[in-house]
């Protein structure tokens, strides 16, 4: 289990100043069902609240969703200040790993870049990203695929 | 097919072209003659045979078995001396002294792909392995059995190393590609597409490469799990996860330019800028594209 902050979902909560029903939305959003909630306040909150909601704190939510792979499960842990989402932790916690890959995909917000031209319509000699993999890592990674599919 | 020679060594696939200024710029160039291109997979294999720590013959992996005093391979001092640079630039979380952490993780030999364990943060540089310069060479002193990797810097350096060789027999324009890691002598310029790790058909830029290296790195093809991948801060064990998910970096040499590709992960491009001159391309996981200012070419971000 990996805990990652997502700056993307920072940058969204924090642009979208979201009340707690908005939050719930994103939660629910997120996570498909979320099951649970349960809040751990700072012990020691201001006097004179402002007119919030809910308390400050970090709210935390698991939810589960089916995948190809069988059920899995993602938590999703909101902090609110003044009822505005400032934070925004997605935890992911897959059971196989072809999941694995693409949560952590998610988590990282790989997936979510689009930027940049097509390459085979560009005048290039060479192309330059992470190394192309060799056959003894591609057939690894294969097994293990392989291994999922019958587990 | 005129084309340049291709083959799989080291674990990935490499192109090797030759030819001048009249090349086009979407070709590599020709291939080479068949006992220049037998010279470089055997320069290629030798260093495999010194430092893979993936063949259980290698020198590399003798000295994971036991401690004791090693002579290293000629080809070391540059190489080292690269990483002692990085390694103080950032704070030690890059090191050659990763490799048993790589292991935990599943990167082994064996490619089990699957963590053994806690991570396991690198053992420090001075408790554990100490370089005496003697007129022989290099010797490599271990008071315990040691797991180097050099897989931040080691590639490109080969790049460099047969660039080299092809050079002393003759063979001064040549592009040597060891995918994401080029390098580029002679007359001619080449243009490199800097690969968008999220979507391999993309492309975020194109850098103008003249006598000069371009070596790339980015998170997405040796990942194997859930937030793991092969870029490792030595300090905590675990696969770096700051924000960056791919580098690139022009300079003279492709040691240099593959050992900061993979630096910029752990340290800021200004501070690796007070001890190298280099261009660099930067992406975050935000979507984000940095780039220096002198950097010759052109970004889609």
């Amino acid at each position: 289990m990996t805990r990652m902050m997502t700056t993307n979902a920072r940058t969204t909560a924090g642009r979208i100043a979201a009340p707690v029903g908005v939050a719930a939305a994103l939660i629910g959003t997120l996570t498909g069902c979320s099951t649970a909630t349960t809040a751990e306040p700072p012990a020691d909150q201001p006097a004179q609240p402002v007119d919030a909601s809910y308390r400050d704190g970090m709210y935390l939510a698991d939810g589960g969703y089916e995948s190809p792979n069988g059920s899995e499960t993602i938590t999703v842990e909101i902090e609110l200040t003044n009822d505005i989402v400032t934070g925004v932790v997605v935890t992911s916690n897959p059971t196989n790993p072809t999941t694995a890959n693409f949560q952590s995909k998610f988590a990282d917000g790989i997936g979510d870049i689009v930027i940049g031209q097509d390459i085979d319509k560009l005048d290039v000699t060479v192309v330059a990203g992470s190394s192309l993999t060799g056959n003894g890592f591609r057939e690894a990674i294969t097994t293990i695929k392989a291994e999922a599919l019958v587990g | 097919m005129v084309g340049p020679s291709s083959f799989e060594a080291i674990g990935t696939p490499w192109r090797i072209g030759h030819g001048g200024a009249e090349t086009p710029v979407g070709s590599l160039g020709a291939a080479l003659a068949p006992d220049d291109l037998t010279a470089v997979l055997e320069r290629i294999e030798q260093f495999d045979r010194d430092w893979s720590r993936f063949r259980d013959d290698s020198l590399v992996s003798r000295i994971a078995r036991e401690a004791g005093s090693w002579r290293l391979p000629a080809d070391a001092r540059p190489m080292l001396a690269l990483y002692e640079q990085l390694h103080a630039l950032t704070d030690a979380r890059l090191t050659p002294l990763v490799g048993a952490s790589l292991e935990r993780l599943g990167y082994d030999a064996a490619y089990r792909l699957t963590p053994s364990g806690a991570p396991l943060p690198a053992p420090s540089w001075a408790d554990t392995i100490a370089l005496r310069h003697t007129v022989e060479g290099i010797t490599l002193d271990t008071v315990a059995p040691v797991v180097l990797d050099v897989g931040a810097a080691g590639k490109g350096y080969l790049v460099d190393l047969v660039g080299d060789l092809l050079a002393a027999r003759g063979v001064g324009d040549s592009v040597v590609d060891a995918s994401g890691d080029v390098r580029v002598r002679g007359e001619r310029s080449i243009r490199v597409a800097l690969e968008n790790p999220a979507d391999p058909t993309k492309a975020v830029g194109v850098v103008e490469l003249h006598n000069a290296a371009l070596c790339a790195s980015a998170i997405n093809r040796r990942a194997w799990g859930n937030g793991l991948h092969h870029i490792i801060d030595a300090v905590t064990g675990l696969p770096v996860d700051q924000g960056v998910i791919a580098t690139w970096v022009v300079a003279d040499t492709a040691l240099v330019a593959d050992g900061l590709a993979t630096a910029l992960f752990f340290a800021e491009p200004v501070r690796l800028a007070e001890a190298f001159s280099f261009e660099w391309v930067r992406l975050t996981s935000d979507g984000r594209l940095d780039a220096s200012p002198g950097l010759r070419g052109e970004l889609f971000a």
